[in-house]
């Protein structure tokens, strides 16, 4: 009988003491993330590096690094696209303290809510100031931040206009110059096919929507002094909104979310003809409707006013050094590499990671070529006079995804009947501030 | 309805008892009666089938085909290839995954079983004070939806730094409530006090008498509980998900949805997802079906009293 | 007669472990989840470089939890989910339990077994294959009914509740028939001969004799799918992609989970946790006493 007891007691002294951990940090106020536990590499020191990515091609990238790199190798691990579960992963595991990887990439408008929860390490510290040079202007603007760097430039999405071109010279449509030809292409798509459109409107792709907004003069974010000026319910979001709105009520385009089978099955059976898009669509087009090869053309987004051309850039990426990260400078060193070295970008150009943030990686590259699935058309030229078009001082806010999860809620609710497209923008403007008053910052109305 | 039936599931539950089966013949329904319960089931079995028929047809196809072809009928089958690239997409971390899974449920719920055992044991064979309300709280945790509690879960256990390991999923997965609950209603009625005290009169220790009589009387509850469990974790999703980053400790079900999450970009995901999908439900199909009847002793005893 | 304080030694040892675990996975992430809740934030400098504490805040986050109109209407949805989910589900698997119980023993097993066997599928997979049979231009079944001149969407936000109601369902109406099969095959025949000879038809034998014995697995059953009715998560979550009626606080549980891993706003989701559990408290605890007022009513 005692000796049963003494053994209960053991195992219960086990659990009681496992209980007793959880209690203890669990009460703990202090909400200090594990410490930074970096240090510096010996000469000769065999390290490995994870990478989380989701670029198509950045694998081949990576082994060419680390053909290159035997005592920084660099290990590659494919997660989820950032909206689609990727960036969930990086924040719990950020908050977990453990399990978040070296590298990761982070698009644009993400960067500064990594930043805002401290899970961004400050590059300037290793020396990142001096590749500055590297990159074009405003996408470096895009990742420096005070003082710091917090993420080296990778890629931008300029935006255009994808079109079948077989089916728009049959039913004797030239691609849409103006918004307003837009509709008018819209509205003959639908009177010679009664099973094709233009294009959806993707609801719950308020990235996509930014873009357009984007291009038609908003600027939606920005800051004076240490207050966030939030100005989403300004007169050009409204103009593109209204204009989407009266699309989507007047049946000319579809209300399918796009990057779905539904939406890649329309594409390869032609009932979707025509896509706004950025430049690494391409690789989207091609990877998935591949039956459509040499049918496509591209042409310049379409214009609100005739006057100058203002294009807009939809997406981009960063690499960035993840809180934790042992070998910072070795990261570091990394992400200059995979971004800027000729044959790193090629190789992610051919995986269709986007725009280069590499400044004059164009000429020469993969881009600088003739596209069979684009029937020869040298596409590219279209998006270099894009790039050159595009509002550069755009900057996001530390609470961008929920902006865009208001928007697409709106989105969602306005074609499901309830109030209208603008509706949705004035409701995201509304919430959006106080996403930031919520997150301990000052926020006011632009 | 306060009664305790009387526990059968000693009875092995393949045939009906005698008297029953003569019952059912002098009963016996009449035909049109007969021709449209028979009609209803075969409608039922139709619908409950359905997607799994799918899923066997789906997973034979090319990634084309799965777009391309008509959903429920075989088109170009390879089966053999898909099911080889679903094994070694990744070097084979489909297979981790379902070790994972597999160690997940397995272990969470046969320490789950144990502990529920004795804890139900002990609230029914033994007087003390609070009882009757610690049964409660107990009960209160049945009621509880796991789903509210893996949040803070996450929080807690990030502190502790055991969040993304093994143990973040495993731990919580040995608590059931609801198996205490099974277990008391169980031991109430099938455990005699009688035995009990000869035991004890012949000076076994209370745990000799647990461990050799008590449990092996409880054993039909004990195996509902461990069925009960193993399922409820093996098909569990929002604790792996927000505990867990890195894909090596992936159970299946997360590891699906990461593969389905990113075929957008690799359409060839698709038709992994699919044959992953197959291979994960065939052998829980399986043995669901084949231990089927384990599921009826002990819930019946727990529902005769709820 | 054994002491009551060796009775009570033994007990303790029996329950430690248990309660130990259960103090640890669910008493305190309660207790866990209400003081999260009620903390917030402060920062200086427009990306917070210059410093963040955090500091009490009372009510506030339960605040901004129920003015936020989308997890109200995440909260009603679910409630309407169930009102419609939750009798559904019974009733059908009160009809299954019925009808394997009158049809003729041969085939009994096989339509058993078919019914159970989606109990198998974990719901994410299970919402995968649906997504499959949803999708337009995907799906053979939209594929028939097109073909037979009907046009349906699964995925608007008119019908996608109920394609997840479907889902949900399909997984789990099998389970509950089993639980009330058991309590059925424990009807002691006698009572059936007695019902019998009173000269009662088949109708009222279920009426009469069945249904009033089978009342506590249906209690059982329906208490169960209160609670699992009101988690709803993974279903949506999975179809999310495909549908544009679902957004990211479609369910209270998807809220929390958004708000925590997508906006980092860990005080908020502990409150929205918080408020789940103790509605879902709330209604099986309410439903148990209604039950339990009728019976006494008696």
């Amino acid at each position: 009988m005692r000796r049963t007891r003494g053994r209960w007691r053991g195992r219960t002294a086990l659990l009681f003491g496992l209980v007793l951990a959880v209690v203890i940090a669990g009460c703990s106020s202090g909400s200090d993330p594990a410490s930074t536990g970096e240090s510096a590499r010996k000469p000769g020191e065999k390290i490995t590096l994870t990478f989380w990515s989701w670029v198509p091609g950045v694998d081949k990238a990576v082994d060419l690094w680390n053909s290159e790199n035997p005592e920084v190798q660099v290990k590659l691990e494919k997660i989820p696209a950032g909206n689609s579960g990727g960036y969930a992963k990086m924040y719990s595991a950020l908050e977990a303290g453990t399990g978040a990887p070296d590298l990761a990439q982070i698009e644009y408008q993400e960067l500064p809510g990594f930043l805002l929860e401290g899970g961004l390490v400050d590059l300037a510290k290793y020396g990142a100031k001096d590749d500055a040079g590297k990159f074009v202007e405003w996408q470096w603007r895009q990742v420096a931040f005070g003082d710091g760097v917090y993420a080296i430039p990778q890629a931008s999405g300029p935006m255009a206009f994808f079109y079948r071109q077989d089916l728009f010279s049959r039913w004797g449509i030239e691609p849409p110059k103006t918004w307003d030809e837009f509709r008018q292409a819209a509205q003959t798509i639908r009177a010679k096919d009664p099973k094709a459109y233009i294009s959806t409107f993707p609801p719950g792709n308020a990235g996509w929507f930014a873009g357009l907004a984007w291009q038609a003069g908003a600027k939606w974010f920005g800051v004076e002094g240490d207050t966030w000026i939030v100005n989403i319910n300004s007169p050009e979001t409204r103009k593109v909104a209204e204009y989407w709105d009266g699309l989507v009520r007047d049946k000319l385009v579809k209300t399918d979310p796009d990057f779905q089978n539904g939406w890649y099955k329309d594409l390869q059976e032609g009932a979707i003809v025509g896509w706004v898009s950025a430049q690494w669509g391409d690789a989207i087009l091609a990877g998935n409707a591949p039956q459509t090869a040499g049918k496509w053309r591209v042409a310049p987004i379409p214009q609100w006013d005739t006057g100058s051309f203002v294009s807009a850039n939809w997406g981009g990426s960063t690499t960035a050094v993840l809180k934790g990260a042992k070998y910072p400078k070795e990261a570091k060193d990394f992400a200059v590499w995979l971004n800027t070295d000729p044959e790193s970008v090629d190789l992610l150009i051919q995986g269709g990671y986007g725009w280069p943030a590499a400044k004059d990686a164009l000429s020469g590259s993969a881009l600088d070529k003739p596209y069979d699935f684009f029937g020869g058309q040298k596409i590219n030229d279209v998006f270099a006079e894009a790039d050159k078009a595009i509002d550069q001082d755009w900057t996001w806010i530390p609470t961008t995804a929920a902006t865009y999860q208001h928007l697409g809620d709106g989105f969602q609710k306005a074609i499901a009947g309830q109030g209208t497209f603008v509706d949705a923008v004035e409701a995201a403007q509304v919430k959006t501030e106080a996403d930031l008053k919520a997150k301990g910052l000052k926020v006011k109305a632009g | 309805m306060t009664t305790l039936v009387e526990p059968h599931a000693t009875r092995s539950g393949g045939s009906p008892a005698p008297a029953e089966a003569a019952r059912r013949r002098r009963l016996g329904p009449e035909l049109h009666w007969r021709i449209l319960v028979v009609g209803l089931l075969t409608v039922f079995a139709v619908y409950f089938l359905l997607p799994v028929y799918w899923l066997v047809v789906a997973s034979t196809k090319s990634t084309d085909q799965l777009f391309g072809s008509f959903g429920l009928w075989f088109s170009e089958p390879r089966l053999i290839d898909n099911l080889r690239n679903v094994l070694t997409h990744d070097d084979g971390i489909y297979l981790r995954w379902a070790v994972n899974s597999v160690l997940y449920a397995g272990v969470g719920s046969a320490v789950a079983t144990l502990i529920s055992a004795m804890a139900g044991y002990a609230l029914a064979k033994y007087r003390f004070r609070g009882r009757e309300a610690l049964f409660n709280l107990i009960l209160a945790g049945v009621l509880i939806p796991g789903t509210a509690l893996a949040l803070p879960l996450y929080l807690m256990i990030s502190k502790v730094g055991m969040a993304n390991t093994y143990w973040a999923v495993l731990l919580p997965s040995m608590v059931s409530p609801f198996g205490v609950y099974l277990c008391r209603m169980y031991a109430a009625t099938a455990v005699p006090d009688s035995i009990l005290e000869s035991a004890r009169m012949d000076g076994a220790s209370e745990r000799r008498i647990f461990t050799t009589l008590a449990v092996r009387i409880m054993s039909p509850a004990l195996v509902t509980v461990f069925l009960f469990q193993f399922v409820g974790i093996w098909n569990n999703y929002f604790l792996p998900l927000v505990m867990l980053s890195d894909p090596a400790l992936y159970p299946i079900t997360l590891g699906l949805t990461s593969w389905q999450s990113f075929a957008d970009r690799q359409p060839e995901l698709y038709q992994l997802t699919v044959g992953g999908a197959l291979l994960s439900v065939l052998p829980l199909m399986v043995a669901i079906v084949v231990l089927q009847r384990f599921w009826r002793g002990g819930l019946t005893e727990g529902s005769v009293k709820a | 007669m054994r002491s009551r304080r060796s009775d009570r030694a033994a007990a303790a040892g029996f329950l430690a472990p248990f309660l130990l675990l259960f103090t640890a996975f669910f008493a305190l992430p309660i207790g866990y989840a209400v003081y999260q809740s009620l903390l917030a934030v402060e920062r200086i400098g427009p990306l917070g470089l210059g410093g963040s504490r955090t500091v009490f805040a009372g009510l506030s986050n339960y605040r901004a939890a129920l003015t936020d109109d989308a997890f109200l209407d995440s909260i009603t949805r679910v409630l309407l989910y169930a009102v419609v989910q939750v009798p559904l589900m019974i009733g059908l698997a009160t009809i299954l339990a019925l009808l394997l119980d009158a049809a003729a023993a041969r085939g009994v097993p096989f339509f058993r077994s078919a019914y159970f066997l989606p109990y198998g599928v974990p719901g994410v997979i299970a919402s995968i294959l649906w997504g499959f049979l949803y999708v337009p231009g995907v799906s053979p079944i939209i594929d028939l009914l097109d073909a037979a001149g009907l046009t349906v969407n699964l995925l608007d936000s008119g019908s996608v509740l109920w394609s997840i109601a479907n889902i949900v369902t399909w997984e789990f109406a099998g389970y509950n028939m089993l639980v009330i099969v058991a309590q059925l095959k424990a009807i002691n025949s006698e009572l059936y001969e007695a019902a019998r000879i009173d000269g009662a038809d088949a109708w009222q034998v279920i009426r009469h004799v069945k249904l009033p014995l089978i009342r506590p697995a249906i209690v059982l059953t329906t208490v169960f799918t209160i609670i699992g009715t009101l988690q709803l998560f993974a279903e949506p979550l999975v179809l999310r992609p495909t549908s544009t009626a679902i957004n990211t606080s479609y369910t209270p549980n998807l809220a929390a989970y958004t708000q925590a891993f997508v906006n980092n706003n860990y005080s908020l989701a502990a409150a929205q946790s918080v408020i789940l559990a103790v509605a879902a408290c709330v209604l099986s605890f309410g439903f148990l006493r209604l039950v339990g007022r009728r019976e006494d009513d008696r």
